[in-house]
């Protein structure tokens, strides 16, 4: 007897064992109301910023700035972008945890807005710019007219190439998107990609499908988003991209977030790059160059416009394609306990002063009437040109899921891959409209 | 520990029926109830959301809908779940079986060597087995890398082999393979330590006669030791299904280093990819209450035969 009820006893403690082996994927937590604090005096808050884009020269100033304003310590917590959108799921609903004010990818803003994870912050609107700001970024942090995310900084995506290797090729910077094709087919060799482009990254594929007039995603008559990657226009983008990737690329079919100034530099162990043109946000620039060090002893890679140059990307008929608009939206958290705190950081950071300075680092200032910041030279001007003709991803309430899911990269890693274009279209439309309504 | 109550039968078979003590109950409180609060409640939350529509709208404080089995009849008519948990269970019995194999070498080998090779093996195993994953993760992909890993420079240097850039994470097959190599290399050492242990039990008089009565090493491991030692054997093996079934941070990580294509997914990175990356929390709830079933059904079997073992 007393064998056996040991044995249950043991049973149960094994079962539950098991039991820890599969964790429940989310923390329950509930959205907390907000308490607005009659002041922002002394309270401490945390700001996320996504990844490194911000220089730490920005948050050093966002810092002192807060402190000088309140009394109060600004956290600012740097979140990796490949984490972040799950992330941003579990905390954003957590008094507790929540950060006060938080960068987020714009393309995720329809998707938080709409489940109303941010405050309202349309009465500050006119005061932190009003109009002057960048306006596609705004309207994907609108819900029923109301503001609830505005736009942070935009970057975009021009080519980075090596004057050098074209010059001693004979051929010089395409000016249609079948030339680049041609151009960059040209330069491959069996240890060198004439374009490096990783087979998923779709962030970059989608221009092949912008500049032949296709989209990604359309909303109907009724209301309800529908995945469009079986339009004819669409389909011709991903043909040039197929045919592009699979003549012009050596990167792995499944590589989809690289850091692909490293293949422009010249390689320690060759002596020569891995590529000849890249795409890449503009910030790369800072990473893009002659191997040197800096005054630490550091390497640091020093831009030579001897061998560097930028392009931006040529449309079907000439002119620019559209690409990706980069860049990010930034929001207070509406489970944020210091809501004072943080409409305080968000005037610091739409003031004249910070958005300069995030022109002179090479991001696209928020407010229209700073651009200049950004200066003149060839950087500057490459992100105007393409920044003009770039586009959002669809603002489908259920975006954020789809970049979630991981679709778009198995997609885009198929397409390249040699697959069959019409199939998958159809294939992968049916799976991502099924996620794009929220 | 098994072996042990193997060795000394019946030693705690209570004979007479006197009073029983209930002391031992007692004793057995904390541990229940810290599992039921730290196990229970979160597989228990799982469980009635598996019933319901959670998405993002509920996780940000909207009701979540009951929808009862709507969960788990889209999941158990979907084609490619199904698909993962086939890859999942033969990834898992090829992982774990390998690695009992080679632990149990590993552990012949530390009975049959001196001391101090046994020592040097002892400690190169307890250094893998206390490498932390994110680390060692780190270590094997590069040792993969299409570029510059010294797993293709080595294969490369053979001559007729071409493995010049070879891509080890682009196809599911060489992924896998890949994958299963750093889970026995992560797994080995606990199994080669849990065998071994079995090993010393294993009484030098039995073996010695069994050598006088002519059996030979291989009769004498399939005959003798391999009966002995199988207690820890099945417990060893029960464990590495369990963990190999659930394995979520290598194939993670050589996702990252490969590609996050569905293909490429197990159990683990499956639900993972459904819940927090779709924000299906529902359906990801109910994926994994599938999964726990599938481990019951796998694992209960052996836990039955230990628990009967135990009581013979």
């Amino acid at each position: 007897m007393k064998k056996t009820m040991v044995g249950i006893a043991a049973f149960a403690t094994a079962g539950a064992l098991v039991l820890a082996g599969c964790d429940s994927s989310a923390d329950e937590t509930s959205a907390a109301p907000t308490e607005p604090g009659a002041s922002a005096e002394g309270q401490n808050i945390t700001l996320w910023v996504m990844g490194g884009d911000t220089p730490a020269e920005l948050r050093d100033y966002l810092s002192t700035e807060y402190a000088e304003a309140t009394g109060g310590t600004l956290t600012i917590e740097e979140q990796d972008w490949g984490d972040a959108l799950s992330k941003l799921t579990t905390s954003l609903p957590d008094s507790e945890n929540t950060p006060d004010v938080t960068e987020i990818g714009n393309t995720w803003s329809p998707t938080f807005t709409t489940v109303g994870a941010f405050s309202d912050i349309t009465d500050m609107y006119a005061e932190l710019g009003g109009d002057s700001l960048l306006k596609s970024f705004v309207d994907v942090g609108v819900v029923d007219g109301k503001n609830y995310a505005l736009p942070y900084y935009f970057g975009s995506r021009y080519n980075f190439y090596r004057k050098d290797i074209y010059d001693a090729a004979g051929v010089s910077v395409p000016t249609t998107l079948q030339e680049f094709s041609d151009v960059t087919k040209q330069l491959t060799t069996s240890d060198q990609s004439g374009f490096y482009l990783g087979g998923s990254d779709w962030r970059n594929g989608i221009s092949w499908i912008f500049a032949n007039g296709g989209e990604l995603a359309v909303k109907g008559d009724d209301g309800m988003w529908v995945s469009t990657l079986s339009d004819p226009n669409s389909i011709k983008g991903l043909e040039m991209l197929q045919d592009l990737y699979t003549n012009s690329s050596h990167a792995p079919v499944g590589e989809f977030d690289s850091t692909p100034w490293v293949n422009i530099n010249d390689n320690e162990s060759t002596g020569k790059p891995e590529a000849a043109t890249i795409i890449a946000p503009g910030w790369a620039h800072w990473s893009i160059g002659d191997l040197s060090e800096n005054e630490a002893g550091d390497p640091i890679n020093v831009w030579n416009d001897e061998k560097n140059g930028v392009f931006v990307l040529p449309g079907v008929d000439g002119g620019v394609a559209p690409v990706f608009a980069g860049g990010s939206n930034i929001a207070i958290s509406a489970a944020s306990k210091n809501q004072e705190g943080a409409r305080e950081l968000m005037k610091i950071i739409f003031s004249p002063e910070y958005q300069e300075m995030l022109g002179a680092n090479g991001l696209g200032p928020a407010n229209l009437d700073y651009a200049d910041s950004l200066g003149d030279d060839q950087f500057a001007e490459a992100l105007r040109t393409s920044a003009a003709s770039s586009k959002l991803t669809p603002a489908a309430p259920g975006w954020a899921a789809v970049e979630g899911s991981g679709l778009l990269e198995e997609f885009f890693g198929k397409v390249n891959g040699g697959g069959d274009i019409a199939a998958l279209a159809a294939e992968y439309d049916e799976k991502i409209s099924a996620l794009l309504n929220g | 520990m098994s072996v042990a109550t193997d060795r000394q039968p019946a030693a705690t078979v209570p004979t007479r029926r006197k009073r029983r003590p209930i002391m031992p109950y007692w004793l057995l409180i904390p541990a229940i109830a810290i599992l039921v609060i730290g196990t229970g409640y979160p597989t228990l939350w799982q469980l009635t959301n598996s019933f319901r529509e959670y998405g993002l709208p509920q996780q940000f404080g909207k009701p979540a809908p009951w929808v009862w089995f709507d969960n788990y009849v889209t999941l158990l008519t979907d084609g490619q779940f199904w698909a993962v948990v086939l890859r999942s269970l033969i990834f898992c019995g090829v992982t774990a079986g390998v690695t009992l194999v080679i632990g149990l070498g590993i552990a012949l080998l530390m009975t049959a060597v001196g001391r101090t090779v046994r020592l040097m093996l002892q400690v190169s195993m307890l250094l893998a087995w206390a490498m932390p994953v994110v680390a060692s993760m780190t270590v094997w992909t590069w040792l993969f890398d299409r570029r510059r890993g010294v797993v293709n420079y080595v294969l490369d240097k053979i001559p007729g082999v071409d493995m010049y850039r070879f891509d080890w994470l682009a196809e599911p097959l060489t992924f896998f393979f890949v994958a299963s190599v750093i889970v026995i290399w992560m797994s080995v050492p606990f199994v080669a330590f849990s065998l071994y242990a079995g090993l010393t039990q294993v009484s030098e008089e039995v073996l010695e006669a069994a050598d006088l009565d002519g059996a030979t090493g291989k009769q004498r491991l399939r005959l003798i030791i391999l009966p002995i030692i199988r207690p820890v054997m099945s417990i060893v093996l029960l464990l590495q299904i369990i963990w190999d079934l659930r394995v979520f941070t290598q194939i993670t990580i050589l996702q990252d280093a490969g590609s996050s294509a569905s293909e490429f997914d197990l159990l683990g990175t499956y639900i993972f990819k459904l819940g927090t990356g779709s924000q299906h929390f529902g359906m990801a709830a109910a994926a994994s209450v599938v999964v726990l079933i599938i481990t019951l059904v796998v694992s209960g079997g052996y836990v039955w035969r230990i628990m009967k073992e135990d009581s013979k």
